[in-house]
């Protein structure tokens, strides 16, 4: 008898833990993701973006001759600024990667570069447009190749978090059961023995135990269900839009140094061609975007982002004819001009298409993140007095017990 | 090639250096690819060299200038150059890459030497030098545009060989370029012999590098895709000397004080304006425009705005009738 309250006792305490640390390290888990690995990939997916942006718009600037306007200059600055705060940010989450590495050393020798060209480029000599092609290759093989691998790895410490908090608790649960089934089998062997009915002790700790394992039990379910959203309506969604954004703006500036290069480099626009393809193909990203099972306001946005490319895709080849037939200013106006029919106006509309599908996208990831955070509120707390009432019923019901014997 | 080593050497330390003490003491290794051109070709891949040059006698000889010249405006009926005095305006097929011969000012207007000898022929016909068109070209397609009557003429630095013969026409020679040496002015390099297992730049595909290869010094041939990439090259120490025609090298000179041409010109590229072949009256023509430049000044004027003075003695005409 005193041997097997000691087992159940031992038992009911070690469910009482692993119920607790569980919930404790879950609720960390879902915490990091939404305070910590979520932002973090929020920061990577913004330097990414403002990296793609600042290699655009100063190839845009550069088209202007050599006073370049100066919203775009101010424009070029805050992506840089964009770059170097979300580079400090990861950096300060204390890792410290290769990537991040050559992000820091390479982004100050890609804005040198791109002084340079300007300066020369305010000289009116064709050396600014090379340091230019330069500072381009540079943000595309060291910086944007960089940044992405970042963003890459921020999403696997992401999904990381994510299944660590939506894991199923395999310890805990199973404890639980058998304590259950220990409570029962120990009361049904006293009702024989005793003909007494009902052990209030035993009755106390059979009921808490059950509703500390029903609690575990739809916690879990509820947490996984809305990290499983945050991922397949929130993350993933963005994932797929960001690298459909950084597509467009690359495209964006192979447009403009195209025009750059005027004519000696053709890789340009076979670049921006395999950026369309990549966007818009059967299987690109953006059909990829609208396929999925999605919000009516996501596929909306996506849909529009189509359309509006589709637009620009014209501009783009109106202007190699234009260009084709030696109207060089002519080619250059309509790749920067203000018009609405004008490249940058076409491309910003894609921009804020994407921009919008991500924001809805990314709002989506935070609500789904913070349910999962409320159904693990107060888990670790209740289990483990829930689990101290158990113990103390088991303890009392088995001392009348021994009680009754003497 | 030692100094050229060790100036990298002392670049990279000097970056690495920098690397280093912008992050903790602890931290070791950082290191930095010093960025290059994109597309570089560092050793380059060496174009095959021409083939037998297809027998044309002369190449330098042209078409002999008719007399007296037709005067602006009046242009002979049923001429090539009555065609395109209906039209309104000369097409004429031009780089605007190369600083100093064809390229865009800061206006985006595309000037020139080139650009100043096209305009002298549209003042020859129509008294008039704007009325001209320029198509911006690649070297590539200079011959494909006058084959296909896109322009009526090519001015281009383009150089009269009779492999271009079988495919086009020339005008008598307007410049008289060659291949030479651009070297940073600390250099103490006295051309192209002098440079032996250095990094010598040139545009990828070019003869220019096919005649670095074949030195007998062997110079390493770098390429790039444009010739401003050579000199980013040469600004940033990753090569010691730029070698195409003295042209383009002025070009690029103007581009940057601290760098010289050494040596002299080791290859010949005669300069002529490129017609289609089914035009000869408008070769004779062309030439006869460039008789009078010659004599009236004009060509040096053309020379001293461009290139500096005192302009030498202009490329005299050589004619097969």
């Amino acid at each position: 008898m005193t041997a097997n309250l000691v087992v159940l006792f031992v038992l009911a305490l070690a469910f009482g833990i692993a119920g607790t640390v569980g919930g404790i390290q879950r609720g960390d888990l879902v915490g990091n993701v939404r305070t910590n690995s979520g932002p973090l990939t929020v920061q990577a997916q913004s330097l990414y973006r403002a990296l793609s942006d600042a290699d655009s718009t100063e190839a845009s600037a550069f088209l202007s001759g050599g006073a370049e306007p100066p919203a775009l200059r101010s424009r070029y600055l805050g992506d840089i600024a964009t770059a170097s705060a979300a580079l400090t940010a990861l950096s300060a989450s204390g890792s410290d990667t290769p990537a991040l590495r050559s992000l820091s050393v390479g982004l100050p020798i890609y804005t040198g570069l791109v002084e340079t060209a300007r300066a020369d480029n305010r000289l009116g000599l064709p050396l600014g447009a090379a340091y230019l092609r330069e500072a381009s290759a540079q943000m595309r093989n060291v910086l944007l190749t960089a940044a992405k691998t970042l963003y890459r790895d921020e999403r696997a410490q992401l999904a990381n978090d994510r299944n660590g908090g939506g894991g199923f608790p395999w310890i805990a649960i199973p404890l639980g059961a058998i304590v259950l089934i220990l409570l029962i089998r120990a009361q049904r062997a006293m009702t024989r023995r005793t003909k007494r009915i009902l052990n209030p002790g035993l009755v106390a700790a059979t009921l808490t135990v059950a509703i500390a394992i029903g609690w575990i039990t739809v916690s879990w379910a509820v947490g996984a269900e809305h990290l499983h959203s945050s991922r397949a309506d929130g993350s993933d969604r963005v994932n797929v839009l960001v690298n459909a954004r950084i597509d467009a703006l690359r495209a964006r500036a192979d447009e403009a140094l195209t025009l750059v290069a005027r004519g000696n480099d053709v890789s340009f626009d076979s670049d921006f061609k395999a950026m369309m393809t990549d966007l818009t193909g059967d299987r690109g990203l953006l059909h990829q975007a609208a396929s999925a099972p999605v919000a009516a306001g996501l596929r909306a946005d996506v849909e529009a982002a189509i359309t509006d490319l589709k637009a620009w895709q014209a501009e783009n080849t109106a202007m190699h004819a234009t260009n084709d037939k030696g109207d060089y200013p002519g080619a250059v106006a309509s790749a920067i001009g203000p018009n609405a029919t004008d490249a940058p106006a076409l491309f910003a509309k894609v921009d804020d298409d994407l921009d919008r599908g991500i924001l809805v996208a990314n709002g989506e990831f935070a609500a789904q993140a913070k349910d999962a955070a409320s159904a693990l509120r107060g888990l670790a707390i209740g289990v483990g007095a829930l689990i101290i009432v158990a113990l103390a019923g088991i303890t009392v019901g088995f001392q009348r017990r021994i009680a009754e014997y003497r | 090639m030692k100094s050229a080593r060790a100036l990298l050497v002392a670049v990279s330390a000097a970056v690495l250096l920098a690397a280093c003490s912008a992050t903790p003491a602890d931290v070791t290794g950082g290191s930095v690819a010093a960025p290059v051109p994109n597309g570089v070709q560092d050793p380059a891949k060496i174009p095959p060299a021409a083939t037998a040059a297809t027998a044309c006698g002369d190449p330098v000889a042209s078409l002999r200038p008719p007399a007296p010249l037709p005067a602006p405006g009046h242009m002979p009926s049923g001429s090539t150059m009555a065609t395109i005095l209906a039209r309104g305006r000369l097409i004429v097929g031009v780089d605007q890459t190369t600083y100093l011969f064809g390229y865009r000012d800061s206006h985006g207007a595309i000037v020139g030497f080139d650009i100043d000898m096209a305009r002298a022929m549209a003042k020859a016909i129509f008294g008039d030098p704007s009325k001209i068109q320029f198509v911006a070209i690649t070297s590539a397609e200079r011959i494909p545009y006058l084959l296909e009557k896109k322009v009526d003429l090519v001015a281009d630095t383009m150089t009269i060989n009779c492999d271009r013969w079988a495919q086009v026409d020339f005008s008598t020679v307007y410049y008289n370029a060659g291949q030479s040496v651009l070297v940073p002015s600390t250099s103490k390099a006295t051309g192209i012999d002098s440079l032996g297992g250095q990094k010598v730049c040139a545009a990828i595909g070019s003869t220019s590098i096919t005649n670095i290869a074949a030195r007998k010094s062997h110079p390493i041939p770098v390429a790039v895709n444009d010739w401003t990439d050579c000199l980013v090259m040469l600004q940033q120490n990753q090569v010691a000397a730029i070698s195409t025609d003295d042209t383009i090298l002025r070009g690029l000179a103007a581009q940057d004080p601290d760098v010289k041409l050494v040596g002299q010109p080791f290859t010949s590229e005669p300069y002529g304006l490129a017609m289609a072949p089914s035009s000869s009256d408008l070769v004779r023509f062309v030439n006869g425009v460039l008789e009078q430049m010659r004599s009236n000044g004009q060509w040096a004027a053309i020379y001293d705005r461009w290139l500096g003075g005192p302009a030498p003695t202009p490329p005299g005409p050589k004619y097969k009738d």
